[in-house]
């Protein structure tokens, strides 16, 4: 019994050195591979007004991810994320038709990012914007 | 425990996994008077598993372009969490591997144990030397800074002494007449995908002939130390009565590969410039020469033995004949007589050879 408590203990001491062993190899290499940044690209972004001429789109780099600003007929202006939402692809401005089309699978949203034809479940995302100066800032 | 049973019992009655183990693990027995220098084989294993995992790692930052490379192993070694851990581990770790595969060496000659049936183990061995020393040269250009690229070139031009294909051996090594885009594109190939599969490859073959021959019986401590190798037929050198490999050796092993990184991290952590020098902290610039390019340590005597020849194609020649003396050992020196110590002309010859090796070295380094 007493021999085998004395083992038992070895053994205890054993495995928690190996867990401390395999934490600070592990925790390196972890940090290591971790993505650097999640914020590759600014969260506050800042756009002329002129940049956006009644009836086009505005792509540009927000938060990690692609976005869009639309100025729709009638000047109503609107910020929304490019990523589409069934599987993830850019959405495109087609200026013609005035909508966005993403050609993954094709699937159709209105200038206000609602879905009208094609697999998204759900509309595209809204981004919140304020205009001052004639600067946008989305953000 | 009897999940874990049963997952056991479940393999082995398709695999016969018991089997093995009972005849190569804890049924495959050691000399009993086996000593750690048997351990040094199993610290190479290690450190070739280590190089390659943080090769690996390396190689998610590494950018193998002249422009770039020297700005992406800065970019490892100030901006990725723990670049500098993973690229001073592989950096150490290659001189390390140099240091214990010579360890290894000395200890396999002064046991004479690379006699006969052993001659198999002994020449993949020294393919397995020159692979070590290849995979080292072409991992040195690749930070392409100052020290890579002049120590490159110099290394390289060393082939220029042999006589008539010379000049164009340097060049095709190079891929260009001096070091340069090209060389680097050819080393990095080499370095991360030949060099490392020929060494996997070499190291199966070098374990396998192991396997086939059995451990030798280390000469020490033994009335009889004359190799008892008959040369009538196979027999495999079975050592009834002796230890068993697990869990016995396998942990010697162990303690071996924990006193290495020990002393391995030892470096990392408190003196990880060892094997850097100034030059290695700036980009390569092919148009100014440092002064006083050495090359690693481990090429010193070989860099001397070129400097002290009037005639570089004698030195050169000079290496070819101690390399092939070395790879050829076990057939030049047939005697039966295993103990170091009562063979005087090989012990003269052999530390004869490691005092002028050493020497060499020294000299190299203060010339
Ligand atoms: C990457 C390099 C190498 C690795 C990974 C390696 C690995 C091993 C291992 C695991 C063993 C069995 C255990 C032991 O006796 O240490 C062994 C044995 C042996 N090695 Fe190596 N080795 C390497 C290089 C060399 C070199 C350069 C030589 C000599 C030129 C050599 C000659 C031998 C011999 C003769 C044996 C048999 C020893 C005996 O049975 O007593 N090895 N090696
Ligand atoms: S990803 Fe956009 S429609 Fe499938």
């Amino acid at each position: 019994m007493e021999h085998n408590g004395r083992r038992t203990f070895l053994g205890v001491c054993l495995g928690g050195l190996a867990a401390a062993v395999a934490a600070v190899t592990v925790w390196p290499v972890y940090r290591y591979l971790a993505p650097r940044s999640t914020r590759a690209t600014a969260a506050r972004v800042d756009i002329p007004e002129k940049e956006i001429p009644e009836g086009e789109a505005k792509f540009f780099e927000f938060n990690g991810a692609s976005a869009v600003l639309v100025r729709k007929r009638g000047g109503g202006l609107i910020a929304l994320s490019a990523v589409c939402t069934h599987l993830g692809c850019i959405v495109q401005w087609e200026k013609d038709k005035q909508d966005f089309l993403c050609p993954c699978h094709g699937g159709h949203y209105t200038p206000d990012g609602v879905v009208t034809a094609g697999p998204p479940p759900k509309p595209l995302a809204k981004l919140p914007f304020s205009v001052a100066n004639g600067v946008i800032t989305v953000g | 425990m009897a999940l874990f049973k049963r997952l056991i019992d479940w393999i082995d009655v398709r695999i016969g996994a018991r089997e093995i183990v009972a005849k190569e693990l804890t049924g495959y027995l050691l000399p009993r008077n086996i000593n750690a220098w048997y351990s040094m084989g199993s610290i190479l294993l290690f450190i070739f598993a280590m190089q390659v995992v943080t090769g690996i790692l390396l190689l998610i930052y590494y950018v193998p372009d002249a422009d770039k490379a020297f700005k992406s192993v800065s970019f490892i070694m100030n901006e990725v969490p723990f670049g500098w851990l993973i690229r001073t581990c592989h950096a150490i770790g290659s001189n390390m591997m140099v240091l214990v595969l010579f360890l290894h060496m000395l200890s396999v000659l002064f046991m004479n144990s690379y006699k006969s049936p052993r001659e198999f183990n002994w020449l993949t061995g020294f393919i397995l030397f020159t692979l070590v020393q290849g995979i080292s040269l072409t991992g040195y250009l690749l930070p392409w800074s100052q020290l890579s690229f002049w120590a490159t070139t110099v290394a390289t031009n060393s082939a220029n002494a042999i006589p008539v294909a010379g000049p164009y051996l340097v060049e095709f090594l190079r891929g260009s007449k001096l070091v340069g885009p090209p060389t680097l594109g050819r080393f990095f190939a080499l370095h991360v995908a030949l060099i490392p599969l020929g060494m996997a490859a070499v190291v199966g073959a070098h374990l396998f002939f192991l396997q086939r021959t059995g451990v030798s019986t280390p000469p020490f401590g033994q009335k009889e130390t004359a190799n008892q190798w008959q040369g009538d037929g196979y027999r495999y050198e079975s050592h009834p009565g002796g230890i068993p490999f697990f869990p016995n050796y396998a942990l010697e092993d162990l303690r071996s590969i924990f006193i290495y990184l020990a002393c391995f991290l030892a470096v990392v952590f408190f003196a990880p410039n060892l094997f850097f020098t100034s030059d290695s902290f700036l980009p390569a610039n092919p148009l100014q020469t440092p002064a006083h390019i050495k090359p690693e340590w481990y090429f010193l005597a070989n860099y001397q033995t070129l400097k002290i020849f009037p005639n570089e194609f004698i030195g050169l020649s000079v290496q070819g004949a101690a390399m092939t003396f070395l790879a050829l050992l076990p057939f030049i020196d047939r005697t039966r007589e295993r103990h170091p110590l009562k063979r005087p002309l090989f012990m003269i010859c052999a530390v004869g050879g490691i005092l002028l090796w050493v020497g060499l070295s020294v000299w190299g380094h203060y010339s």
